[in-house]
């Protein structure tokens, strides 16, 4: 087919990207550096405000339950600790940083919508795992980013991919890997690398369809669970929306009874809703 | 005071639910008055004050709507798992996944029927 994509295609052209604010890269790639002086990057996150009000929007609902309202970047360092202030400015940079419009068919929105649930779900699964929820939050929320990646770079060859789902109603995955002899997993991975995301997030973004893989990695079983009751739950309220098939694997590491999963997909929607008034507003 | 209530758990509490009667703490204090109608931040800020159960005011559904409701889930989660074959012996996490949501969408009475 004459308009089947190469990996080496998409990383060709990543440069095209809009970028993240420089302060933002400078924290992904600072994610397993120790000396980081953490006054001077919250100073430079303060430069920017629209960034600043996201961050303390989200810092400030009931998803961390502080007592007290913070108002700056270091405030919120100082009483969520650098790791969760990291994620919630990463969170608050993404969310805004691709451009909506340019493919015909592609819901903006609604893949926000989905990532957002992604991102709440599986921090609830995380805390129940004892796992860090601040990566789970982040990798949730960045679990798709390929697909923004295909449609930005290649509008026309994904609309044409959503013409295809919609014809034969598949899965969104399959008509990726038909149409345009690439899929978001792929892009998704090419990004993690142009980003410098660290090694716990690409394999989790790697593994999120097939968290059976040898390596994938327990994230990335907590993203493809999370993905699933999503889905299942409705929450990107798509109309022709899929939920995928859950990998027994995945479902067996979490060991979860239905009790769990009962409150966890309340909790999952309450906090859904909130995180989505900061970030979508 | 009114009879049209029942005790929810936190966790079965949505905001927008209005409160049938005074809420009281542990100690006694008010700390949130009769007809209140519940938000997200309020109930954020119950497990602190170590309220577990809260009195809610019954909803009027009539039983036409409330069945219109069920209906509506029932068939959009049979479109959202149209890939799934609930008998199938490999597949069988997403098939607990649909029964789960099941439950917690049209209620344990839908459950008795699924065993």
């Amino acid at each position: 087919m004459s308009n089947t994509l190469s990996y080496d295609d998409v990383v060709r052209t990543l440069d095209d990207l809009p970028s993240l604010p420089a302060v933002v890269m400078e924290l992904l790639n600072s994610i397993d550096q120790d000396d980081v002086d953490i006054s001077v990057l919250a100073k430079k996150v303060s430069y920017d405000q629209a960034l600043t009000a996201k961050t303390l929007r989200l810092a400030n609902s009931s998803l961390y339950g502080l007592q007290v309202k913070v108002t700056t970047i270091q405030q919120a360092i100082t009483y969520l600790g650098f790791q969760t202030t990291r994620n919630l400015i990463t969170a608050a940079a993404v969310t805004g940083c691709f451009a909506e419009g340019h493919c015909p068919g592609f819901d903006h929105k609604a893949f926000w919508r989905h990532s957002i649930a992604t991102a709440a779900c599986a921090k609830v699964l995380a805390r129940q795992m004892r796992f860090n929820q601040d990566y789970a939050f982040t990798a949730g929320l960045l679990h798709d980013i390929g697909r923004l990646v295909l449609v930005s770079c290649f509008p026309n060859q994904y609309s044409e991919t959503i013409a295809y789902r919609d014809q034969h109603d598949c899965y969104l995955l399959d008509a990726e890997r038909t149409v345009l002899g690439v899929d978001h997993v792929d892009a998704g991975m090419a990004l993690a690398e142009h980003w410098n995301f660290s090694d716990t997030m690409r394999l989790a973004i790697g593994g999120h369809h097939d968290p059976e893989a040898p390596g994938a990695g327990f994230l990335a079983a907590i993203i493809h669970v999370a993905d699933a009751i999503v889905h299942a739950l409705d929450l990107a309220q798509a109309q022709d929306d899929l939920v995928p098939p859950v990998s027994t694997v995945a479902w067996t590491a979490l060991g979860l009874d239905e009790e769990i999963y009962l409150q966890l997909f309340r909790e999952t929607e309450l906090q859904y809703e909130e995180i989505s008034m900061v970030l979508l507003s | 005071m009114t009879s049209n209530y029942h005790q929810l758990t936190l966790a079965e509490v949505r905001p927008g639910m209005v409160l049938s009667d005074v809420l009281l703490d542990v100690q006694g204090h008010v700390l949130l008055p009769q007809g209140t109608t519940l938000t997200e931040a309020m109930l954020a800020l119950m497990p602190r004050h170590g309220i577990a159960v809260l009195p809610i005011l019954k909803e009027e559904v009539s039983p036409e709507t409330a069945q219109a409701t069920l209906e509506h889930h029932e068939a959009r989660i049979a479109h959202l798992f149209r890939k799934n074959d609930p008998d199938s012996d490999s597949d069988w996490a997403t098939a607990l996944l649909r029964r789960f949501v099941s439950d917690f969408r049209l209620g344990p009475q839908e459950a008795a029927e699924h065993e």
